[in-house]
């Protein structure tokens, strides 16, 4: 190799070195500077190997399904039997997605303060004597089939209730969601440092106005992070739902029969209809794939912007 | 926006509590037809009334009705003695099996260059799903369709994975028709199969089949049709070929029924009928309050009214969907056990029979 190759001014020497002097870099050096492209390449290839995946499989699903998200009876219908889709009658998912996000904001309510409040318990309270037994149980339930966090919500709600609901398959959602709540919020908690709460606690508040109103503000992104994560993953999921909220193809009568009776859900009706016999239900399977994706990408653009926007003002 | 206007009305309608949901669920093949009915019955009542049905299969059905999460359940194949015990143990009491309508299950296969309607008879069917007859060039085969060119393809048997009111039906007929075949495998929901591929649904087995040249499986017939596959006629008891059609498998179930119409009819007498049929049932229980997913008398009620409907007006839906009618000899049963179902020791089914001249 010639002493005097061309490619030192590209990528790498440190600011503070001036053009010439990499001509006169000894070999050990320049060495160093190509282990770290090479470095920076695998880095940016695995990147790639992450996000190609994740855009195909967007492009794949969007292409399959804008053209029953398109339509207008989408929204505004609810599915009925497959004779309307045959025979081109008005048919689409607007008790499912009505259902949905019904369903996955009662999971919300129920998740968040149970699991903020576990990760609060483990990480301000390290010694409390239930932690050990409260952190394997926490750990139990994350690597715990979704399935059978149906089935315990079947068993706890659906039989004493005489029927599937809303309701059971919020709880069910809830499940699915609490661990990973309670992991993240203890995650970032103790990341934040103790002066902070020796501040606090200088002051003379109580412990659980210190943890209260400085740490979680302080690790508020944080821990907004960890409950959009539980609720990305719980989104999707359909097998606690299969018979829980079990799934309707109209309208609820009555608003509370949206808590109180059978509800559709996204994931569920998409399992639905696309292992039906009917290529236009398999269209609207798309299109439901399409809606699952735009409410976990909306809420986690939407919440994102509301979180920076309060962090930024607040300092 | 009109539709938007049409759904805030009828949620502030719905406010008033006169609206009712009754909640089945069950059996994938007859689904199509019972939300069609639900659809129907929506309208005929004015929007008061929602049948809400979920296909989960006919194992799922009979579990949850028996659970009773369901105020009806939907099955392919009839409750048997030790589930009607199971029932009963549970607190539900006797439970009824109620014919809704009728199935019929055909040999789907795959064959490049031979069109549908390749006929079979039941030791033939018998004979490939025992793994005997391997190659379509096998001269038993061939008798049966003189002039039709076979390819000398070996034969692929492809069956359902899951359990499956279908598999019910297709079994009991090879169970009948052979020996070999009820002495080696017998039929259930779900068997031991000597060969083959499994595929999960009927969506899976038609799958497998399309995909591979010199596939035969079984499908409903519905589900051959809406999706183009080449299907066989099958050679009946009475020595006739038929070729499957709704007619046919209505035929096939105008024999004598026992009183509570927990039959096969597969391989029937009737000269004309198809023979590899089977009733789709609706399971209810006698007295309607036992089952825990009934709550009110108006719940009640309104099942019954619905029931009624769908074995009567409810009918005409059928044919156009591809499903086949219940004899009139099944609607006679039919309404020999609605008239028995009581809702806390009231003869409300009497009543409701009654009340609509029956």
């Amino acid at each position: 190799m010639a002493v005097t190759a061309p490619a030192t001014g590209s990528a790498a020497p440190p600011a503070a070195a001036p053009r010439g002097l990499a001509t006169v870099t000894p070999e050990h050096l320049r060495r160093r500077y190509r282990r770290d492209r090479f470095m920076i390449g695998l880095l940016v290839l695995a990147t790639a190997a992450v996000l190609v995946p994740l855009l195909i499989i967007v492009w794949y699903v969007v292409s399959n399904g804008i053209s029953a998200v398109l339509t207008f009876d989408f929204y505004t219908q609810d599915l009925g039997s497959p004779a309307r889709a045959l025979q081109g009658r008005p048919t689409g998912l607007g008790h499912t997605i009505l259902g949905t996000i019904v369903v996955d904001a009662l999971a919300l309510l129920i998740a968040v303060p149970i699991g903020v409040g576990a990760g609060i318990m483990l990480s301000e309270y390290p010694d409390h004597p239930l932690n050990p037994v409260l952190r394997i149980l926490n750990d139990t339930l994350n690597g715990m089939p979704a399935i059978l966090k149906g089935l315990l919500a079947f068993s706890l709600i659906v039989k004493p209730m005489g029927t599937f609901s809303g309701i059971s398959g919020a709880v069910a959602l809830a499940f699915v969601m609490l661990p990973i709540i309670a992991r993240a919020t203890e995650g970032v908690l103790r990341i934040i440092p103790w002066s902070i709460r020796e501040a606090g606690l200088a002051l003379g508040l109580p412990r659980w106005r210190v943890v209260l109103n400085t740490v979680l503000p302080a690790a508020r992104v944080g821990v907004v992070t960890g409950i959009l994560i539980a609720f990305a993953r719980a989104a999707g999921e359909a097998a606690p739902l299969l018979f829980t909220s079990f799934g309707n193809n109209f309208f609820s009568s009555t608003p509370l029969r949206y808590l109180m009776g059978p509800v559709d859900t996204l994931p569920a009706r998409l399992y639905s209809l696309a292992i039906s016999p009917y290529k236009e239900w398999h269209a609207m399977g798309w299109g439901a794939a399409v809606i699952l994706l735009v409410l976990v990408i909306v809420t986690f653009v939407g919440t994102r912007i509301v979180t920076r926007a309060r962090h930024a003002t607040d300092l | 926006m009109r539709t938007l206007l049409a759904l805030a009305a009828s949620l502030l309608i719905a406010a008033q509590a006169q609206n009712v949901e009754l909640l089945g669920a069950g059996a994938t093949f007859p689904a199509p037809l019972v939300t069609a009915m639900a659809d129907e019955y929506r309208d005929v009542t004015g929007g008061r009334v929602t049948v809400n049905y979920q296909s989960i299969g006919s194992g799922g059905g009979i579990r949850q009705f028996t659970e009773q999460t369901v105020m009806f359940g939907m099955t392919e194949a009839f409750l048997n003695d030790a589930q009607l015990a199971d029932i009963a143990a549970a607190g539900g009491g006797v439970a009824f099996n109620l014919p809704i309508t009728l199935g019929d299950v055909v040999p789907t296969y795959n064959l490049p260059g031979v069109a549908k309607g390749l006929v079979f008879d039941g030791d033939t069917l018998a004979e490939i799903f025992l793994g005997n007859v391997t190659t379509w060039a096998d001269p038993q085969i061939g008798a049966l369709n003189p002039g039709v060119r076979l390819p000398p393809l070996p034969i692929t048997v492809v069956h359902r994975s899951d359990g499956s009111g279908t598999t019910n039906i297709w079994t009991s007929f090879l169970t009948k028709v052979s020996p070999a075949w009820a002495d080696r495998v017998g039929f259930a929901t779900s068997v031991n199969w000597p060969t083959g591929i499994g595929g999960n649904g009927n969506e899976g087995v038609a799958g497998v089949v399309q995909k591979t040249p010199g596939a035969i499986g079984y499908n409903s017939l519905v589900y051959a049709v809406l999706n183009d596959i080449a299907y066989g006629y099958v050679e009946n008891k009475s020595g006739n070929v038929i070729e499957p059609s709704l007619t046919a498998t209505s035929l096939a179930a105008d024999v004598p029924l026992p009183s509570d119409t927990r039959i096969l009819v597969t391989d029937t007498e009737a000269p004309d009928g198809y023979p590899i049929a089977g009733f789709a049932w609706m399971l209810m229980y006698e007295n309607l309050d036992a089952n825990n997913a009934i709550a009110t008398r108006a719940q009640a009620e309104e099942l019954l009214k619905f029931v009624l409907w769908a074995i009567t007006d409810g009918q005409d839906l059928a044919e156009p969907l591809s499903f086949s009618r219940i004899p009139a000899a099944v609607l006679q049963l039919n309404l020999d056990m609605i008239r028995q179902m009581k809702f806390q020791g009231e003869d409300l089914g009497a009543q409701v029979l009654a009340a609509a001249g029956y």
